[in-house]
């Protein structure tokens, strides 16, 4: 299949079977690896660059939704409240999606820049909701080892998420942004 | 409109948390996720944790020289001290028998292992490997070697999430001094100290203080745990109360084996 042809298409049951093999790997090496690698008590997580690199690769919508549902995966497994990694899931994958629809995507650089920046702002996000919600000490005594370990291992992370996302999420079609000469497929 | 409907489901799943309304189906949920998902865990984790292993060890390499000159130092000092441990020891089996301390002599309790940090950076918590099926519910205090660790917030069938006591969100009613001076220890955050506050200016204390826990009607813990021991507190003369500082006994960055007493808060 051409990739024309195949991002002119709807979401295909394969498509989702991809994505929950990316959601479910990528749970398990946040889980078993990730989370033991602790830098000043914060550590990497996919879990918040997979809804970024899906906006990046997908476009708003199918990175909202995938977003969405990477959130509520990740909630299910986080002490905080219910829903929240899903509300700034969504919110994250929309607003990449919005952001770099319009640029082309040739430079080597772009993806870990957009990573860096979006995780960042997710992670601003994350702490804001959850002071709102009531637990103020997300944004007085957590963001700043989060902002500081997350954003760089977003960065140095993002190229492989990248590529492992877009097979699964394809684009909706040719109205979303510029295809990438140097895109990841 | 796709982002539109999917904040409405977000914040109506929140809202419905907080609620209570769905709180059982959710946590039900997020056992049944724990449950299902700890083997997956185990089996990866035994093949996968020494990469873990080897990119923490990489990270802080610089560090770990200083490390094991500092635990030759210890060893000598512990093979020191076994000696007269052994003679302490006689002696503190024959206290405990006099003086019933709540926490160690009379509480049952459910050893377990600490299976993982936090898996969220918004919070400080760790996982154990027991329980509701070895005894382990919600509210449950845990002790380590030196004192309190934290309280568990969270069960399913194979293990338990537990709060720290440096989380922010952790509070634990304390008792000090000789006059039982009562005060409230709050968490600021993994690897930082603790808060203590409701201490009025002018309150006799010294650094090396030792805070427990103050067993109020009520409270969170029972009376008597160690908790933590005071580091630093100074008094301005507007002030309404003492700037104190303390650090946890229990030494949270290295828990292997915790205590879990099945101990309820009485209503």
């Amino acid at each position: 299949m051409t990739r024309t042809a195949r991002a002119a298409r709807a979401l295909t049951l394969a498509d989702v079977a991809r994505a929950t093999i990316v959601i479910v790997v990528v749970l398990v090496i946040q889980q078993t690896v990730l989370d033991s690698v602790r830098i000043g008590g914060a550590h990497p997580d996919l879990m918040v660059l997979l809804p970024v690199m899906a906006g990046y690769a997908a476009g708003p919508d199918r990175g909202a939704v995938f977003g969405f549902i990477t959130g509520l995966v990740a909630d299910l497994f986080l002490p905080t409240p219910y829903g929240l990694s899903a509300l700034v899931g969504c919110l994250l994958g929309f607003s990449t999606g919005i952001a770099t629809r319009g640029l082309v995507r040739s430079s080597w650089w772009l993806p870990p820049v957009v990573a860096a920046g979006a995780t960042a702002a997710g992670m601003g996000a994350y702490a804001i909701l959850g002071a709102v919600l009531g637990d103020p000490g997300m944004l007085r005594a957590y963001l700043v080892p989060a902002l500081v370990v997350e954003t760089p291992s977003a960065a140095l992370l993002a190229v492989p998420v990248l590529r492992f996302v877009a097979w699964a999420v394809p684009e909706p079609g040719p109205s979303h942004g510029a295809p990438a000469a140097g895109s990841v497929r | 409109m796709t982002i539109g409907l999917l904040v409405l489901a977000s914040i109506a799943i929140i809202t419905l948390d907080y609620r209570g309304q769905a709180h059982g189906v959710i946590s039900g949920v997020k056992r049944g996720a724990h449950d299902a998902f700890s083997p997956v865990q185990h089996a990866v984790d035994a093949v996968a944790r020494p990469v873990g292993s080897f990119l923490s060890g990489a990270i802080h390499g610089g560090d770990l020289e200083s490390q094991n000159a500092k635990l030759r130092r210890e060893i000598g000092d512990l093979q020191r001290q076994a000696l007269i441990t052994q003679a302490t020891r006689n002696s503190l089996r024959a206290l405990q028998r006099l003086d019933q301390l709540p926490w160690v002599g009379s509480t049952p309790t459910v050893t377990a292992q600490v299976t993982a940090l936090s898996p969220s950076d918004f919070a400080a918590t760790v996982q154990l490997d027991k329980g509701s099926t070895s005894g382990v519910a919600v509210g449950m205090p845990v002790v380590g070697g030196a004192g309190l660790v934290g309280q568990v917030i969270e069960v399913w069938s194979s293990g338990c999430t537990v709060r720290l006591v440096t989380d922010v969100n952790s509070s634990v009613g304390v008792r000090f001094g000789a006059g039982g001076n009562l005060a409230l220890v709050q968490g600021s955050g993994l690897g930082r100290g603790l808060t203590v506050n409701l201490v009025a200016p002018g309150t006799a204390l010294h650094k090396g203080e030792v805070l427990t826990t103050s067993g109020l009607q009520n409270a969170q813990y029972p009376a008597a745990i160690p908790v933590a021991s005071v580091t630093s507190f100074s008094s301005t003369p507007s002030a309404t109360q003492e700037a104190v500082s303390a650090r946890p006994l229990a030494d949270l960055a290295v828990l292997q084996y915790v205590d879990v007493l099945q101990w309820q808060s009485s209503p």
